[in-house]
């Protein structure tokens, strides 16, 4: 930003008076303190048996680097991995490694560790060090390993005697499972040492308990709920939101067993207005979606609606000899589920059919959110299906045709109906400076500091 | 979406990281530039093979015969670019003995979008025929990062007009429409009003301005047209209201008001800050429910179908973009102090002009779009011959005024936007 130097020399001086010369260069030093929902009870990136978050994987990222980097328009980029390249074939593929490189005990990252960690986190692939480099060879073919390996659950780590080590950024002073973490800012960092000394998370924090943690003082950096994010802005809080990239949908335990189930399932699908549940209850906080990928990853989701048909519901219904009630499940513990799946119960008899809500495991059908994998749209639809366990997509290729070919066969399945792509949200106090988070809901901690003294 | 994306790729090296494996780091930098150079030359409007791939397409699934072809644009192409594309589609098309009838007539019909993702475009035909399903084909091809225009013959071009210079800084500059025209020109100590004789401007009237306080340095100020009197000026603590007719007399008084950012079309004010050269970032009415940005030196609106996303130039070095919900910042765009939205022909009809930051003695404004979140250049930087002290929209909010310092003078330039090249 450019004014002149003479009105900048003015204008400091009244800012130094004012103890708030804060505008242009950053401060190194302070503390973030950050409140999260989740409450991870491990930080282990390999340990599959902690839930996916946008949460747990900024908090991986925060320790644990990974081989390869995705930047905000899912482009990679080295990290670990100055440069990698395939053998013909795409299954066995090299990686050299950044020398230089250490754990947060000082010792080496160097082949024979990042061989580990990568196999201890995927049992399937073979690892080889060699050098300066390590050989991956998948168990097929495998064209997004690249992409895969800038996912945090592939964060390199040094498992030791119960302690767990990383190259990031920030390094563990004090972890108590659960419920809070202590991050301290590593001055030898090869990426440059963070602007703030430390970082404190504390876990297990619903949306409510953050927001009263960030009015007094206690938080400088806070989730928002979906649903609260435009009261939030309204209320003049500096908030943050990536683009929408967390999946909203009902998923179906299994296939359709008759064409009449599937008929069902298809009424289900025309009775449910996303965009009235966008408007109403998320007030326009996300993006009505009838994709598994939101557009501006994949170009093409505009090609499947989103909007209801009522009549049209109606009239499939009519065809159904016998429409069984359903059950659907939801998390209990999410405010927006709830009153989302209570939306959809209504939605559904008005098209003649009856749902009921169960907090029950056994559901006919659930509402879930899933925070997409990848910026890469192939890796993130193969990713969506293995977790959903829906029938891997067949992907010749990362072309928007076969990728929206493998999108369709995934819908056609009727296993799955989209509803809405949320934005994850944040909210900072106004000492936080530069806190940006990117488009996959990333915190880009990296660049963001704190200014001293409070405007 | 490329084929090669996840393909062999050799990623050059970090600079001064020392590496071992010299013999990859070499070998990175030119297959780097190469594959830049690539991705830049497919974005550059080297749309041919493209059209000639979907039309390939669409003709394998109609067929010769006739068809209804409807265009819709998703994605950042500006319309002379989707244009360009529809005229190279529609020749290929009929190549294939497609012949274009209308939607009653034809045997087919096809939508054909332009959209994009996050690194290509991607142009979707959904077909339509009366004997058989729909069909959905597809191509797609790499798109600049964020300078596409740049590789492309400018879709828009900047056009600088000089109105008036002096060595007094000059604030503000508002033409007045009429027979003849006027122009008044905004200064430190008051307005000047000339009027248009013989092509050449021509003293007439000057209304001065007293204040009690001292001017804060880097001094600012903004003239805006009104309908029920001739003109308001807006200083720094100060408000001053004309008469409407001449001879004019103004009429000042210390006021904290907030100052108009927008135009009459899009009303937008904003409390100055009175000893600073920013805005305090307090809003009136307010950007929707958003009644409060980051203190800022200007803002610019973008219009969009449903709302207004309005951009601040903020104090801390980032662009904002609040659209009456979120608060996002636009990241490092090397952006100036000063932005001013301009209404065109153009695109998508309105254009952001925008400085450029650093700190060289000579200036540059570049036109933007914001299809999205991000912007895209739409011109070449017009080179300045000195530093932009003051950029507004005027009241029609089709041009700009700008003002220049150089070393010895004040300059003040009015800017308009023009794609008819």
């Amino acid at each position: 930003m450019k004014r002149s130097a003479s009105a900048l020399i003015a204008a400091a001086s009244v800012l130094i008076a004012a103890g708030s010369m804060a505008a242009t260069r950053p401060h190194y030093g302070g503390t973030f303190r950050i409140a999260v929902q989740a409450a991870p009870a491990s930080l282990d990136p390999a340990d599959s048996s902690q839930p996916d978050s946008f949460t747990r994987r900024n908090v991986s990222r925060l320790i644990f680097d990974t081989l390869v980097d995705q930047d905000d328009r899912g482009i990679l980029q080295p990290a670990i991995a100055t440069s990698w390249e395939p053998e013909p074939g795409n299954q066995r593929w090299h990686f050299y490694l950044r020398p230089g490189i250490s754990f947060h005990d000082g010792t080496a990252v160097n082949s024979d560790s990042v061989a580990v960690s990568l196999r201890t986190a995927n049992p399937n692939w073979k690892v080889f060090p060699t050098g300066d480099s390590v050989v991956i060879e998948c168990a097929s073919p495998d064209p997004w390993l690249p992409a895969e390996l800038a996912l945090a659950r592939n964060g390199i780590a040094k498992r030791e005697g119960g302690k767990l080590l990383g190259s990031g950024t920030f390094a563990i002073s004090h972890w108590n499972p659960g419920k809070k973490l202590e991050l301290s800012a590593r001055d030898d960092c090869w990426r440059g040492r963070a602007f703030v000394d430390s970082i404190e998370i504390e876990m297990g924090r619903n949306f409510r308990e953050q927001m009263i943690e960030l009015d007094l003082g206690k938080a400088d950096v806070v989730e928002v709920a979906p649903e609260q994010a435009h009261r939030a802005a309204t209320e003049g809080r500096a908030v943050q939101s990536s683009a929408p990239f967390e999946l909203m949908a009902l998923i179906f335990s299994r296939d359709p067993q008759t064409p009449d189930e599937a008929r069902q399932r298809q009424v289900l699908a025309l009775s449910i207005d996303p965009a009235a549940l966008n408007n109403v209850l998320l007030q326009g906080a996300a993006e009505p979606t009838g994709a598994l990928l939101p557009g501006w990853v994949t170009g093409y989701a505009f090609l499947f609606p989103s909007e209801a048909d009522l009549s049209r519901a109606r009239q499939l219904r009519s065809e159904i000899r016998y429409a069984p009630s359903w059950s659907l499940g939801y998390d209990a513990s999410d405010q927006l589920a709830r009153v989302i799946a209570e939306r959809i119960t209504l939605n559904a008899r008005d098209a003649g059919l009856s749902v009921q809500l169960t907090n029950s495991g056994t559901a006919d059908f659930r509402l879930v959110r899933i925070p997409l994998a990848s910026l890469d749209a192939a890796l993130a639809l193969t990713k969506l299906a293995e977790n959903l366990k829906l029938p891997q997509p067949k992907l010749a290729s990362d072309t928007s045709s076969d990728l929206y070919m493998a999108e369709t066969s995934l819908l056609e399945s009727k296993r799955i109906i989209p509803l809405l792509h949320l934005k994850i949200t944040t909210a900072t106090a106004s000492t936080v400076k530069n806190w940006t988070t990117g488009r996959d809901g990333s915190w880009h901690t990296q660049d963001a500091w704190l200014a001293m003294e409070k405007p | 979406m490329a084929n090669d994306r996840h393909s062999a790729i050799y990623n050059a090296r970090i600079p001064q990281m020392p590496s071992s494996r010299s013999r990859f780091g070499r070998a990175a930098c030119p297959l780097f530039i190469i594959l830049l150079l690539a991705t830049y030359s497919a974005a550059a409007g080297n749309w041919a093979s493209a059209d000639e791939q979907l039309a390939a397409k669409i003709a394998s699934v109609i067929g010769p015969g006739t068809a209804f072809i409807d265009f819709a644009n998703r994605s950042s192409l500006t319309r002379a670019q989707t244009d360009e594309v529809r005229r190279g589609l529609l020749t290929e098309l009929a190549n294939h003995g497609v012949r274009f009838a209308n939607a009653e007539q034809a045997a087919a019909s096809v939508k054909v979008t332009f959209s994009e993702d996050l690194q290509n475009y991607v142009w979707v035909a959904e077909i339509h025929q009366s004997s058989n399903e729909s069909a959905v084909v597809m191509v797609s091809l790499a798109r600049a990062e964020t300078q596409p225009a740049a590789h492309d013959a400018p879709a828009v071009v900047i056009h600088k007009a000089l109105l008036w210079s002096q060595p007094d800084r000059i604030l503000d500059v508002a033409v007045i429409d009429g027979s003849p025209a006027h122009m008044a020109v905004l200064e430190a100590n008051g307005v000047n009003i000339y009027k248009l004789q013989d092509t050449r401007w021509q003293p007439e009237q000057s209304l001065p301005v007293s204040h009690s306080r001292p001017w804060p340095r880097d001094l600012r100020g903004r003239l805006m047209l009104r309908k029920d009197h001739l003109f308001d000026a807006f200083l720094p603590g100060l408000f001053c209201r004309s008469t409407a007719k001449p001879p004019l007399a103004l009429t000042c008084y210390e006021s904290d008001d907030p100052w108009p950012l927008g135009t009459d079309q899009f009303a937008l004010n904003a409390f100055f800050t009175p000893a600073r050269n920013y805005f305090t970032g307090a809003l009136a009415p307010g950007v929707g429910e958003q009644t409060a940005a980051p203190s800022f030196y200007s803002a610019a609106p973008v219009p969009r179908e449903k709302y207004t996303l309005w951009l601040f130039a903020a104090v801390d070095g980032q662009l904002h973009l609040l659209d009456g919900i979120t608060d996002q910042r636009a990241g490092k765009l090397g952006w100036g102090s000063d932005i001013a939205a301009v209404r065109s022909n153009c695109g998508s009809g309105w254009q952001i002009l925008a400085t450029r930051s650093g700190s060289s003695s000579n200036d540059s404004i570049r036109a933007y779009e914001f299809p999205d979140r991000e912007p895209i250049p739409v011109s070449d930087p017009a080179e300045l011959d000195g530093a932009v002290s003051a950029l507004w929209t005027e009241s029609n909010g089709a041009t700009a005024i700008a003002v220049l310092q150089n070393s010895d003078r004040y300059e003040a330039f009015r800017l308009s936007i023009d794609c008819s090249r």
